[in-house]
């Protein structure tokens, strides 16, 4: 089997691309249209207004992480060290307890999980098997000025609401 | 000596120092936000005072008060910290000194006495300008040199190769057009430009000396590190080449000169190839002599311009998202009301022009004013050439740069001195 050879035609060989001024004075022309149509009227700079204007999230960005709940707002998770074992970043860090109220028999009694290490692969939530941690709260802008609050608890987890409804949420290949 | 000698000594003096430093800020505001509008964003616009952006040059006030109090360090492997401290020294006040010799306006007569209206009223013109020009490059070797750096001696090596391969047809270019002048005054080059070729095409360089045109002004480029020569800097290839090292207010002084450069730079183009401060078809005679009718249409055209510019402002300076009580409306308003405030001073004075005896100083100091804006406005648009070639050409590759000054450039300067020679012999 013989490989595909394709020949590209090599530009700036003719006397006038040689000249150099002719393309200059080409490419001169270019980007002064680009300014002058913006300075005319500068609604038309592709430029999104940041921090006034967001951008739109979609479902199957992984955002920052949040932890789901059962109908009656008790932690689905189950502290079985899934999404622990299969971090390979280790920003997860579970502390299991025992659960009283009768859906399972272990509960977390610590979820920590720093957002400094995490590299938001989503491995935490492939490797769910009750579908208790998700990505879909569409924050993708996680600031502060000290290390500590980066480090979000169970309780910060759970507060954090999903951005999306479930049947856009399962859309999403999830 | 009277007194008037004296303060037109001072004022003189102080336009050639202080116009090109105050020209920076606005050398900087038009690359980054003319840099901007050639790519489709746009630039830094967010700095403001009390809601006051100013068009982002707000940005540049901020820039200038981080670099002014940022820590200046020398790191402990310079061996040479007189020469690392000299280099900024030498490139800024090289640059500087280099327009001093650059009339701004036609020798001014009040009265009896005249004055050259140039920094250091001497004959030396264009040689100063080379000598300095060529001298400015020592600040940049010295730098590279003393930093201690490889990515600094590159850059400097680098400069120094480019500055030798692009005088030599900067320097032929000129002699092409020298021959023409006849002088090396720029004082009598620049009144020279004011003739009509034909009675009705100004008699400019960039008209008698195209080739020569060329030339000079793409060493000219060369001699500024400008893009797309700006091979001592480097940045995508030798981190920032002779300033790696340099830090705050050093690091300032080498921005600042080399923007001053570009100043100085474009205001000897402007002197050689584009009649200087000659108002076109008015030389300063018929200015002197029309100066009344000449005031009475600025008196008409300035408000005129106003409108369209007071509107364009208007239009530009909204949010581009929804908005309540949209803040930058006020902010357009006010500057609006700045500008018609700054029209109607101007209004004021040429009402004053209109009613001053025919041909008498007021009328001088007129035309030599006019003059000044002028020459500022053709400068201001040959910065604008440099920034847009800047974000236009990219960089050229070492051997490109060296193929195009010695087997270009330098013949094509040769062959335009033996033109220009044998069609002056065969005129005169």
């Amino acid at each position: 089997m013989s490989a595909t050879v394709k020949t590209i035609e090599r530009k700036g060989s003719s006397l006038r691309e040689k000249l150099y001024l002719i393309e200059i004075a080409k490419g001169m022309a270019t980007t002064f249209g680009h300014l002058f149509r913006n300075l005319k009227d500068n609604r038309k700079l592709y430029v999104r207004h940041y921090p006034e204007v967001q951008p739109e999230i979609p479902a199957r960005w992984r955002g920052r992480q949040r932890l789901t709940t059962h109908e009656d707002g008790t932690v689905k998770c189950v502290a079985c060290f899934m999404c622990q074992t299969n971090c390979p970043a280790n920003c997860i860090m579970i502390e299991a307890g025992e659960r009283l109220d009768g859906k399972a028999e272990k509960m977390p009694v610590k979820f920590n999980i720093d957002l400094l290490e995490c590299i938001y692969c989503g491995y935490c939530v492939e490797a769910c098997p009750l579908d208790a941690i998700r990505m879909d709260t569409g924050i993708f802008s996680v600031t502060d000025n000290n290390r500590d609050s980066f480090v979000l608890g169970l309780k910060e987890l759970l507060a954090t609401p999903g951005a999306y409804s479930e049947e856009e949420y399962k859309k999403g290949g999830a | 000596m009277s007194l008037l000698d004296y303060f037109m000594i001072a004022l003189r003096v102080s336009f050639s120092a202080f116009i090109p430093l105050c020209f920076v800020a606005v050398c900087v505001w038009m690359e980054r936000r003319g840099a901007g509008y050639f790519q489709d964003r746009s630039g830094p616009n967010r700095a403001n005072i009390c809601g006051f952006r100013a068009a982002g040059l707000v940005q540049n006030l901020s820039d200038g008060i981080k670099l002014a109090f940022k820590e200046d360090m020398i790191s402990d492997h310079i061996k040479h910290k007189f020469f690392f401290v000299i280099a900024p020294v030498i490139v800024f006040f090289t640059a500087v000194v280099s327009f001093a010799v650059v009339p701004y306006a036609d020798t001014l007569i009040l009265g009896d006495s005249s004055y050259l209206m140039q920094g250091i009223p001497v004959d030396l013109g264009i040689l100063w300008f080379l000598a300095l020009a060529g001298f400015s490059v020592y600040g940049i070797i010295l730098a590279g040199w003393s930093s201690s750096n490889k990515y600094g001696i590159l850059g400097g090596l680098r400069s120094a190769a480019q500055v030798i391969s692009y005088e030599i047809p900067m320097g032929l270019a000129l002699v092409s057009l020298l021959v023409v002048y006849g002088t090396v005054n720029l004082n009598e080059i620049a009144q020279f430009q004011g003739k009509l070729l034909f009675g009705f095409i100004p008699m400019w360089g960039a008209i008698l000396q195209p080739l020569s045109m060329i030339i000079f002004i793409i060493a000219a480029f060369a001699e500024c590190n400008r893009t797309p020569f700006d091979l001592a800097e480097g940045e995508s290839e030798i981190v920032a080449g002779f300033h790696v090292e340099y830090s705050a207010m050093k690091f300032a002084v080498f921005f600042l000169g080399e923007y001053v450069a570009m100043f100085a730079s474009s205001a000897i183009i402007i002197t050689l190839f584009f009649g200087g401060y000659q108002v076109p078809f008015l030389s300063t005679d018929s200015l002197i002599r029309y100066a009344k009718p000449i005031a009475f249409l600025l008196m008409i055209t300035l408000p005129l311009f106003m409108y369209f510019f007071a509107g364009w402002i208007r239009r530009s300076n909204i949010s581009h998202y929804p908005r309540e009580n949209d803040p930058r409306v006020f902010e357009a308003t006010i500057y609006i009301k700045c500008f018609w405030g700054l029209i109607v001073l101007l209004e004021l004075i040429l009402l004053v022009i209109l009613f001053c005896e025919s041909g008498g100083s007021a009328a001088a100091i007129f035309v030599a004013l006019l003059q000044v804006c002028t020459f500022l406005l053709k400068v201001t648009m040959m910065i604008f050439v440099y920034i847009w070639v800047r974000w236009t050409i990219p960089r050229f590759r070492y051997d490109q740069l060296q193929k195009l000054g010695w087997q270009v450039l330098l013949p094509l300067a040769l062959l335009n001195i033996f033109i220009t020679s044998a069609v002056v012999v065969a005129l005169s």
